[in-house]
């Protein structure tokens, strides 16, 4: 692992040096703040018994602005990770200094991931607020954020792989765009593939909206967090072949 | 000792052959100067010597690491610096050099004061604190030279160092490079001749991927022979005529006054003139005067480099 934390100091400083990092920090906290105000606004207007959903079901679960926010988010933070470095030629110092592929692969990835977690982290407020006013469920809580976490390190995965696959940022973004859309729709598939079909059973399994409705119930189940690990895993293992791979072109 | 041993490389791009069965030593502490035209499988045999390009077929050895089997031990023993001296543009020059001494292993006490060496030796000092994309291209230049150097490494290898510099940061580089002999083992790519002869004791000659030429920079000189002839006849029918012979490589031809000519007469390594001489004279051109000219390493260049002597045949008159 021999080059993992200078790399890995440069890539979080070489993220917030750039003006990307606040335009998409500030866009996030814009767009989950309003998510918040909503919310509430809406569940202090309902009666009480026509509330079937906790505040953060309806926070991280059956909501589609989660998603939104992911894809809006991800994309962007990963495109440069490899492609930039590609297109400027800095990856030839950085890999003929003596560091090992998975180190770089690595780190850049913890980067990505600890600037995702660190962008999460004010709407930690939201549930300090709403455990002042009424009760919260904080293993819920902690299972969603587990959730966030597991799917945002999943998309990361699938960008970081993006990255390395082309020297431009832009076809970077707009790959894992597309495969992270894919996945959407492939969990979609649950609602309209019928009960009972393998077809059904496999948009089940793979489907990133059931995890999240039923991680905002405070339900962890093993198979989801073992999908999730896949997704974290296998574009991983991608980059890894794909980096080595170039130095044989 | 050797520092660098290449052995039968070949490297091939498809069915493009960039590099075929090069071999070539470089002795530690030299300063080797790395020549050919461009094109002629000089970055890409940095590349494979700096491990960020894998060959076709062939050993490279760096400081006794095999740069395949043993990559890291190699590349923790390299200095490199690629052609257009890559920097990320949002560090400032100290914050760089520092990542990088981390990065190649340096370890935190010696850091700063090696840091502060490299900027030292590439007189880049002055900019420390400067964004490294603000700098010009000359700056660029030198603090990637400061990266190459800040771990102190066994071996440089530089490939066109003083490309892109105004004339006073050429002096500045090429002083450095000097100093560079003895501690370092300096391989140093260019197809500036000057270059050479101001800063290297040694060269290897790449020409179309093969190696044409290896050693002191006598081996240049003795490669090529060049001759004034003066002789009656018109300029074109003499050059025509020289140009046939085998063994020559270029002919230029000059009218010195009516009737009279005088030829520059370039030939390949180690051939004679007599054969020229002949054939000049059975045309029917009386040769008044045969001197040698001694070869500049210019000429020597050309002469090892081409070998189409067709399209390089130009009367200068």
């Amino acid at each position: 692992m021999r080059g993992f934390w200078p790399i890995f100091k440069r890539e979080l400083f070489a993220f917030f040096v750039t003006p990307l990092a606040w335009v998409l920090l500030t866009v996030f906290l814009l767009v989950q703040g309003a998510h918040f105000f909503l919310l509430v606004d809406h569940l202090s207007t309902v009666t009480a018994d026509a509330g079937d959903q906790t505040p953060l079901e309806a926070f991280f679960g059956d909501t589609v602005v989660l998603y939104l926010v992911l894809f809006l988010l991800v994309p962007p933070m990963t495109m440069r990770l490899f492609a930039e470095e590609r297109r400027s030629g800095t990856i030839e110092t950085l890999m003929t200094a003596p560091v090992s592929v998975p180190a770089v692969v690595l780190a850049k990835y913890a980067a990505a991931l600890v600037t995702y977690i660190a962008m999460w982290l004010p709407t930690v407020l939201y549930v300090l607020i709403l455990a002042r006013t009424g009760g919260i469920d904080l293993h819920a809580a902690a299972a969603s954020y587990l959730g966030v976490i597991v799917v945002g390190a999943g998309y990361l995965a699938i960008g970081l792989f993006m990255s390395a696959l082309t020297r431009s940022q832009f076809l970077a973004l707009l790959g894992t765009a597309l495969v992270v859309l894919l996945l959407f729709l492939v969990g979609m598939g649950e609602f309209v593939t019928r009960d009972g079909t393998t077809l059904h059973d496999v948009c089940v399994h793979l489907s990133v909206w059931s995890t999240m409705t039923e991680m905002a119930r405070g339900v962890v189940d093993s198979r989801r967090l073992v999908w999730g690990a896949t997704l974290i895993v296998l574009p991983l293992f991608g980059t890894v072949r794909v980096v080595d791979a170039w130095a044989w072109g | 000792m050797t520092a660098i041993a290449v052995d039968k490389l070949t490297k091939r791009y498809g069915t493009h052959l960039a590099i075929h069965d090069v071999s070539f030593t470089v002795p530690r502490g030299s300063i080797t100067g790395f020549l050919g035209p461009n094109g002629a499988g000089k970055t890409t045999t940095l590349r494979i010597l700096a491990g960020s390009l894998g060959k076709t077929s062939g050993t490279v050895t760096v400081a006794g690491f095999d740069v395949e089997t043993s990559s890291l031990e190699a590349r923790a023993r390299i200095g490199y610096l690629p052609e257009q001296a890559p920097l990320y543009p949002e560090m400032r020059v100290v914050e760089y050099l520092t990542f990088r001494a981390e990065l190649k292993g340096v370890a935190r006490r010696d850091r700063r004061a090696w840091v502060d060496e490299a900027m030292e030796k590439a007189v880049v000092g002055g900019v420390r604190d400067a964004m490294i994309g603000k700098l010009s291209k000359g700056y660029r230049q030198r603090v990637g030279l400061a990266d190459a150097l800040v771990a102190r490494p066994e071996i440089v290898l530089l490939d066109e160092p003083t490309a892109g510099l105004d004339p006073n940061q050429i002096h500045e580089v090429r002083a450095l490079l000097r100093g560079l002999g003895g501690a370092h083992t300096v391989l140093l790519s260019t197809h500036v001749l000057s270059e050479v002869e101001a800063s290297c004791d040694r060269v290897v000659v790449l020409a179309r991927g093969e190696l044409v030429a290896e050693g002191s920079l006598e081996v240049l000189h003795a490669a090529a022979g060049s001759f004034v002839v003066v002789l009656r006849g018109e300029p074109e029918a003499a050059r025509t005529v020289a140009s046939a012979v085998a063994d020559v490589t270029r002919v230029e031809a000059s009218s010195v006054d009516e009737g009279t000519t005088r030829l520059v007469v370039h030939l390949a390594a180690s051939a004679s003139i007599d054969p020229v001489v002949a054939a000049l004279v059975s045309a029917g051109m009386g040769v008044r005067e045969v001197s040698p000219v001694r070869t500049s390493l210019e000429e020597a260049f050309r002469a090892l480099t081409l070998t189409d002597k067709g399209d390089e045949t130009g009367a200068s008159s």
